[in-house]
């Protein structure tokens, strides 16, 4: 177990930080799966943020960031407390806090847009203050904003297309707090590696992106490009040469430099990279969406990283596509969800090298994303995966559910459906607080 | 607060890296780590640890790209004179430290006085950071930080002129403070609990690189104030403004 001390001098760093190392474990809840630059919320989440795709003839049709309250014994606990529209629908997808976590920064990844919520001056009312619509233009050529990740003073956002092919080729590109664009990295590829080692199978693509400060490293993962993911799933599916244009990579950069150091092959567009956070843990779990796989991503005594496959997540021949995986704040579980088959799964990660699957549920008839508190006691999902990918019919069940996990069995303590809501497609989770400001 | 208080605190800085007295700061740019110093380099010499447990990349090997304009307004030097910040900022590369002299958190302002302590040893090991650099520690709590406060707080981390300048900052009250933090984005708030014994304020931990055209190049956190990079990043602008000197 890491010590408490630990985490919280890497995660924001706040004044605070002695006395908070001395409240019990269980008083902490944030979400485990963020910027170690973050300040974490301290006792129970408050609101769920859910960043939802508009659908058409649905309400109003618009992508909005529907805030949920999570506050037990409050008169809306599990309800819809407010809702903030943004326009129009940009494929809602992902996004993230900046450093002080006084905004939110939700990308739209059809064409770019970003949008900049203030969390902080009424956290349980989120206000749009600022749209970014010259992404493309200002970061030469990335489409589809995806990962956004806090640094220190900036916005580390991780694209998934580029505005010449609309293939998979794209960057990270670099944001200021304040919304403008630093710099464009482009993620190595086999003409142009920059450097990396192994650069002769690097495809360029992108997905998320995580760091490890203490080695000074980040890791980038990759998926698909706008022609792929803003296509019909089942004509994509159809189409040989569309399932030819997946990630197969993983890349290690150096952090500081934002140079990519090594490119590893990881067949099967690698998807969520989760850091382990243990202090000595230099280790990190992605999950394959095509092949089922779940990798390792590790370092040896002599330095050498390496990623290796650990484990299959359900039957990789049924094709179930893992779409999120969660770690706990002990690195004991991660949960991995499952879009085919809706199912949420927890393996044991005790052994990093040998995950074992202990326990599994059906959420819903599609599953994507998830989220679960520092102390582990509580894990929401979500429904939806792309407006285009998303099931059809009767099949499409649109829902964030809370759950509480005992160790054993997750218990459902409250559900919204966001088709009766008229909401949309419910997809990214961010946890908000107003304790985190005042 | 009394000035035995306000040494205290500054020694805080010293200990919560270990270096009361600067001893040992001075051992390890000799090179008590086992490895030889590298002259050009003396801030190799300090080694990894277990929260920066890696080699720093080559100076000038990467760029520091430009993250906006340094923030300017009006501030008090610890002698008391009204200055302009961007002014006090002119004519070197600096180093810009948010704190409040009586945050007692080892993991926050005493940590970050504590790493430009042991950036102004290495300082003295190297002529070519003594000329060039410069320490700001600026105080964002003006009520209790006087000028009178931020030269005690001084005397107590800088009592030698060698190597790096280091000065001492604070601002005449709130309203002269708050467009700078803004500018800067620092963000600081105020404790539920005043009677907190860590102190009044919450805060992020924050080091700024400033380059000598006023321009912010680099943003530390906690997770970052490792004294070898920052001089990393510190000789990247060096080398950067050679080779404009040089027109390349």
């Amino acid at each position: 177990m890491h010590s408490p001390r630990f985490l919280l001098a890497t995660s924001g760093s706040i004044c605070l930080a002695v006395a908070l190392a001395l409240a019990p474990a269980s008083a902490r809840a944030d979400e485990t799966c963020q910027s170690p630059y973050l300040p974490k919320i301290t006792g129970q989440e408050e609101f769920v943020y859910v960043w939802t795709l508009g659908v058409e003839g649905l309400g109003d049709g618009e992508d909005k960031l529907v805030t949920i309250d999570a506050r037990p014994g409050s008169k809306t606990y599990g309800k819809v407390v407010h809702t903030a529209s943004v326009g129009g629908r940009f494929e809602a997808h992902h996004g993230g806090f900046n450093d002080d976590r006084s905004q939110l920064w939700l990308g739209g990844l059809d064409t770019s847009e970003i949008f900049v919520f203030d969390v902080r001056t009424d956290p349980g009312r989120p206000r749009l203050v600022k749209t970014i619509r010259d992404f493309t233009r200002a970061s030469g050529g990335v489409v589809g904003p995806h990962g956004i990740y806090a640094l220190p003073g900036r916005l580390l956002i991780s694209g998934l297309s580029n505005d010449r092919d609309h293939g998979g080729r794209t960057a990270l590109v670099e944001y200021s707090n304040e919304g403008k664009h630093i710099a464009t990295h482009w993620n190595p590829t086999s003409d142009k590696p920059f450097g990396a080692a192994r650069g002769e199978v690097a495809d360029g693509y992108g997905y998320d992106v995580r760091v490890l400060p203490r080695k000074n490293v980040m890791l980038s993962s990759s998926f698909t490009g706008w022609s792929n993911y803003m296509m019909d799933f089942g004509k994509m599916l159809q189409d040989p040469e569309a399932m030819k244009r997946f990630g197969q990579t993983v890349v290690l950069w150096n952090l500081h430099t934002r140079q990519p150091r090594e490119v590893f092959q990881v067949p099967g567009a690698p998807l969520e990279i989760r850091w382990a956070l243990g202090p000595t843990h230099d280790y990190a779990f992605t999950a394959a969406a095509l092949t089922s796989k779940l990798w390792l991503v590790h370092v040896d005594r002599d330095e050498k990283w390496h990623a290796t496959a650990v484990a299959d997540i359900g039957d990789p021949e049924q094709i179930p596509l893992p779409v999120d995986i969660s770690i706990s704040a002990d690195d004991r579980l991660l949960w991995v969800t499952t879009f085919m088959d809706g199912k949420a799964r927890a393996f044991d990660i005790s052994d990093p090298f040998h995950p074992r699957q202990t326990y599994e549920k059906e959420i819903g008839r599609q599953l994507n994303m998830v989220s679960q508190s520092w102390d582990g006691a509580r894990v929401y999902f979500t429904s939806s995966l792309l407006a285009n990918w998303d099931k059809k019919g009767d099949d499409n069940e649109q829902f964030l559910k809370a759950y509480a996990w005992n160790g054993k069995e997750l218990d459902q303590a409250f559900a919204v459906d966001f088709n009766a809501e008229k909401l949309g497609r419910p997809h990214l989770m961010r946890f908000g607080s107003a304790s985190l400001y005042r | 607060m009394t000035i035995v208080a306000i040494v205290r605190n500054a020694s805080i800085a010293l200990f919560a890296l270990g270096i009361a007295g600067g001893g040992t700061v001075m051992a390890a740019v000799a090179g008590d780590h086992g490895s030889a110093p590298r002259t050009d380099r003396p801030e190799l010499s300090l080694g990894r640890s277990e929260q920066f447990d890696f080699d720093p990349p080559e100076p000038g090997s990467y760029s520091l790209p430009i993250i906006k304009d340094a923030g300017d307004g009006d501030v008090l030097t610890a002698d008391g004179r009204s200055r302009r910040l961007r002014d006090v900022l002119a004519g070197r590369i600096s180093l810009v430290s948010f704190i409040y002299t009586s945050c007692a958190d080892p993991a926050a302002c005493p940590l970050a006085s504590g790493v430009l302590y042991r950036i102004k040893a290495v300082s003295k090991q190297d002529p070519l950071l003594a000329e060039n650099l410069r320490l700001v520690t600026f105080s964002f709590d003006p009520e209790r930080d006087t000028p009178t406060v931020m030269a005690s707080y001084g005397k107590g981390l800088a009592p030698d002129v060698d190597g790096a300048e280091w000065i001492f900052l604070t601002t005449a009250g709130p309203a002269a403070l708050q467009p700078i933090l803004a500018d800067y984005g620092q963000r600081v708030d105020r404790k539920r609990d005043p009677d907190d014994p860590l102190g009044p304020l919450a805060h992020l931990v924050r080091v700024f690189l400033v380059d000598r055209g006023g321009r912010l190049r680099n943003i530390y956190s906690f997770d970052q104030l490792d004294p070898r990079l920052v001089l990393t990043d510190v000789r990247t602008l060096l080398l950067e403004e050679a080779a404009v000197a040089a027109g390349k």
